[in-house]
């Protein structure tokens, strides 16, 4: 019935005018649970089906969506659509070109040995109820303890005018734990495998289970009761590390988002901003030290940014963003790509739903590998500060002056963790930073996931990937509060 | 009629849900015709309108295992098999001791000004028109004007929430927003400004005003110098307030936030921890509230709260829904969100909130600054340490220093990381009018305060 119904479309869009045209028909399963306190406090299923159409008429875009997923009302969107385009085509500079893309015919499904959607949510629940529990029994200075665990299914049929038609299947799942410890007016928060509901791939329910939620409760616990007891993060400049899950949101903000081309062509302006990244540098600054090798990868396996196309039916890709320091790529569109003279889109358009248009979105924004393990560049730091899982984030308009927080740090010393510290910041101006990175881990690489990514007007939410391990930053002004 | 059609449908789901063994239930459904026209570098690049629509049900089983399902399906068929899911997953569940009941049926009544039947047939080439004016009034302005950029929303919501203990409640709103930042540059320097207006009639937008206003300031920040770090006197367009108190308001005063320990409420109520000056409610009767709603997506009526009484936090302000008022055995305040925010809000907050006016202006503010900084907006606010409300962030599209009473000269953005509580403990200056935002309704702002720790450039 869908390629039927997308064929509908297409026709009824040429019929009306459109040069070209796309629709998408998804729908998407999302289970989301939380324990808290030992009742849960979510047990939810999402479900949402609909279609989107994106045509271009007169040289300009035009979109509209729908959740009503008839004939009927499939000739009302397009209607709609045309008319909205050619509205748009009042106040036109000049026409919508698009980068060359070869017509497809494909399917695609990120692979996965246990289906998440098939695992009864009983024994999910279980697992998170019985690693609440092991939190909540570290401590009574803890009052809040939480498990989380989200899987997530989007099916995909993408149809353009240009003679595409791609099925996909994205699957991921994850979870994580959360404890928060008060006393007096002190909050401190401590979370296992990443902060803000945990960590998440591209993989089935097996991912879930590596994650041995309970394994870790008292770990995570028993240093949260010992960071109400920890010094204050000393202020001043010194050597900070970061390990993979406070690095991957480093990446993310001072890497991913000010390299996404729609943001550089300043059609993010009024909301996200720009970025100072601006196309004179491409090929010519140096965005880092000899180290910092970034790339967006949307082929990696597991990764929360992988999949098979984009939503403008780009295979996906791996480009380089920084290439030994020197800023030498970005993540584009077809459109973006054309206008800047660009030979091919890098693949990273997406859309978080039917009724959302595909903006630029991270794929897997990934710092690669480096020689050093990570005990190696601790061994190798006089005086420093190891920060680890993230706690706060902000970054300028134009992402070059940026302020972070983690959970937690430990103070540095003559090679070795000389004690916890709490509350640790530390800020940054993105290219004196990524500069004075001297040292990238390899043994501990893995791939981060979060599924909370929000760009756009009306607000999208996106699932992306980041790729790292420890690396090492000379001379950063830590301790701001 | 489209209200009818909802309200029909949740009752349907209400009844299937109790037929098919559960002890409660509740059925919110709504619809969204939602449209926006997004502009860049003086043109039309994003131009959008859509339907959405959908059911969020929660059953609740004798022992008080809950399920919720949201589905975005309009039609009775998947209506009945989003039950029979809510059911599936609620009996999988565990029990809630939290659970007191699903919320009595109260009084409510719909409120007049709420829908505007002009803006929920506002079309594309309306729209195109508010944009041809904003983007011809600013370029008009100056020649230094390089780019227009913002965007133009209007949007129609419904909703009506039905359950099974007698609830039967809807509500229909309107909102239209328009922003509109201009980028000036002179010899390869750029200057920012923005300027926002927010209405349930988009017959209130004027276009060319808001234009105006953002490039006169955008051509007034090309070649912004570096200020000294260090604190400031700072005076807060109503633009840079609102961002304030979306963070103060939804961290100190969400139900979520005071019982997980992280509300500054918690440890400061009873005393007077910002100026004396300041007072704060969250009422959504109060036409200067965007989203003027009777009701919340539990149908309780919506209650009027004093969150800020004479520089005062207050205990009473906290919002609950009644999952989170019954751990600690309250009644709902009616703040549970509507179906239609859901996907972006999961807790209950404050979205009425209104910071009563003073008698000054930004006029009299700058030139009662001998030396200070005005800033237009703020950006990407964080809590640091949520319980003494350190909040860091950055000044965006338009910062100025204030030399002897008047803009001296623009200044590259800076960082500022503080506690509010002692930002806000001295404001001498509040501003006469109360300008309309999207979850609240503030004044300009004179702080005498604020500790700026980093500069954006490199």
């Amino acid at each position: 019935m869908s390629q039927d119904f997308a064929s509908f479309i297409l026709d009824e869009a040429s019929r009306r005018g459109a040069s070209y045209t796309d629709v998408r028909i998804v729908s998407i399963e999302n289970e989301v649970l939380n324990i808290r306190n030992g009742s849960p406090e979510q047990v939810e299923l999402q479900g949402l089906r609909g279609f989107g159409v994106r045509v271009i008429v007169n040289g300009s875009w035009g979109f509209a969506a729908s959740v009503d997923l008839n004939r009927d009302e499939a000739v009302n969107v397009v209607k709609r659509a045309v008319d909205i385009a050619r509205a748009s085509s009042r106040l036109k500079k000049r026409d919508v070109i698009l980068a060359w893309e070869d017509a497809r015919r494909a399917e695609y499904s990120t692979p996965y040995k246990k289906d998440p959607f098939e695992v009864p949510i009983e024994e999910k629940l279980e697992v998170l109820m019985d690693a609440e529990r092991s939190l909540a029994a570290c401590s009574p200075l803890i009052k809040t303890s939480n498990s989380y665990y989200r899987g997530y299914r989007e099916r995909k049929l993408f149809m353009s005018s240009e003679g595409s038609e791609i099925s996909q299947t994205i699957t991921w799942c994850g979870g994580g734990i959360m404890a928060v410890a008060v006393r007096g007016g002190e909050v401190q928060v401590r979370s296992y495998p990443s902060s803000f509901r945990g960590d998440y791939s591209t993989s089935g329910y097996e991912y879930f289970e590596s994650l041995h939620l309970a394994d870790h409760a008292e770990e995570v616990g028993m240093e949260l009761v010992k960071l109400m007891d920890a010094e204050r993060c000393p202020s001043g400049e010194m050597d900070l590390l970061l390990t993979g899950d406070q690095l991957a949101l480093q990446i993310h903000e001072s890497c991913g988002h000010p390299t996404e081309l729609d943001r550089v062509m300043g059609t993010e302006a009024d909301m996200a901003g720009t970025s100072f990244l601006t196309p004179d540098k491409l090929g010519r600054f140096m965005y880092g030290s000899k180290n910092v090798n970034l790339v967006a990868d949307a082929t990696v396996p597991g990764g929360l940014g992988t999949f098979g196309y984009d939503d403008e039916g780009v295979k996906a890709k791996r480009v380089h963003l920084v290439r030994e320091g020197l800023f030498v790529g970005y993540q584009t569109s077809r459109e973006t790509a054309a206008a800047l003279d660009l030979k091919e889109s890098s693949g990273g358009m997406r859309a978080d739903s039917p009724l959302s248009l595909p903006i630029i979105r991270m794929t897997n924004i990934n710092l690669l590998p480096g020689d050093w393990k990570a005990e190696e560049i601790i061994e190798d730091t006089r005086d420093g500060i190891l920060m680890m899982t993230n706690r706060s984030w902000s970054i300028d308009d134009k992402r070059i002056n940026f302020q972070f927080g983690t959970e937690v740090g430990w103070r540095i010393k003559d090679g070795s963790r000389e004690a916890l510290v709490k509350n640790p910041t530390y800020m940054g101006v993105t290219p004196r930073f990524w500069g004075s990175c001297d040292a990238v881990s390899g043994d501990d690489w893995r791939m981060w996931g979060t599924p909370s990514c929000g760009k756009g007007i009306p607000g999208q939410v996106m699932y992306v990937g980041h790729g790292c391990g420890t690396a090492r930053f000379r001379r950063t002004r830590v301790g701001l509060i | 009629m489209v209200l009818d059609r909802l309200l029909d449908l949740a009752e349907r789901a209400v009844k299937t849900a109790l037929r098919m063994g559960a002890h409660q239930s509740q059925a919110s459904s709504f619809i969204l015709d939602a449209a926006l026209t997004r502009y860049a570098n003086s043109q039309i690049h994003q131009n959008v309108a859509f339907r959405s629509g959908g059911i969020s049900i929660r059953v609740v089983l004798q022992d008080k295992r809950m399920g919720d399902i949201e589905a975005f399906t309009l039609e009775e068929e998947g209506a009945e098999k989003a039950v029979e899911d809510a059911i599936r997953i609620a009996r999988a569940s565990r029990p809630n001791p939290d659970f007191k009941g699903l919320p009595e049926p109260m009084p409510w009544g719909p409120l007049e000004g709420a829908f505007d039947e002009e803006t929920s047939l506002c079309t594309p080439h309306d729209r195109v028109q508010m944009v041809r004016e904003a983007i011809e009034t600013a370029h008009a302005r100056s020649p230094l004007v390089r780019a227009v950029a913002g965007n133009l929303s209007t949007n129609s919501a419904y909703f009506a929430v039905v359950n099974s203990l007698g609830v039967s409640a809807r509500a229909s709103l309107t909102t239209a927003g328009m922003k509109t930042t201009v980028i000036s540059e002179l010899e390869g320097s750029e200057g920012f400004s923005t300027a926002e207006s927010y209405s349930r009639r988009v017959g209130d937008i004027d276009p060319a005003q808001l234009a105006d206003e953002a490039a006169e300031r955008s051509v007034k920040g090309v070649k912004p110098v570096r200020a000294q770090l260090g604190d400031y006197e700072v005076v807060l367009s109503p633009l840079a307030v609102r961002a304030l108190f979306t963070y103060i308001s939804s961290m100190g005063f969400s139900a979520s936030s005071y019982q997980d320990g992280s509300s500054f409420v918690r440890y400061f109520t009873g005393q007077r921890v910002f100026d004396e000056k300041l007072n704060v409610k969250d009422d959504a009767f109060d036409p200067r509230t965007l989203y003027m709603l009777p009701i919340d997506g539990e149908g309780v009526p919506k209650s009027r709260m004093k969150l800020i009484a004479s520089g005062e936090a207050l205990l009473d302000g906290i919002c609950y829904d009644s999952l989170r008022a019954g751990r600690e055995n309250k009644k709902s305040t009616g703040h549970s969100p509507p179906p239609i925010g859901r996907r972006l809000l999961d807790r209950p907050v404050p979205y009425n909130v209104v910071v009563d006016p003073g008698d000054s202006n930004l006029d009299e503010m700058i030139e009662e600054t001998k030396y200070g900084l005005f800033i237009t907006d703020l950006w990407y606010i964080r809590p640091v340490e949520p319980t003494r409300v350190v909040l860091t962030g950055l000044t965006r599209d338009g910062t100025f220093l204030i030399e002897d009473g008047e803009l001296s000269k623009p200044v590259l953005n800076l960082r500022f990381t503080d506690s509010m509580l002692s930002a806000l403990s001295e404001i001498p200056l509040l501003g006469e009018e109360v300008k309309t935002f999207e979850t609240n309704a503030v004044p300009a702002m004179k702080l005498k305060k604020i500790r700026f720790v980093g500069v954006s450039a490199y």
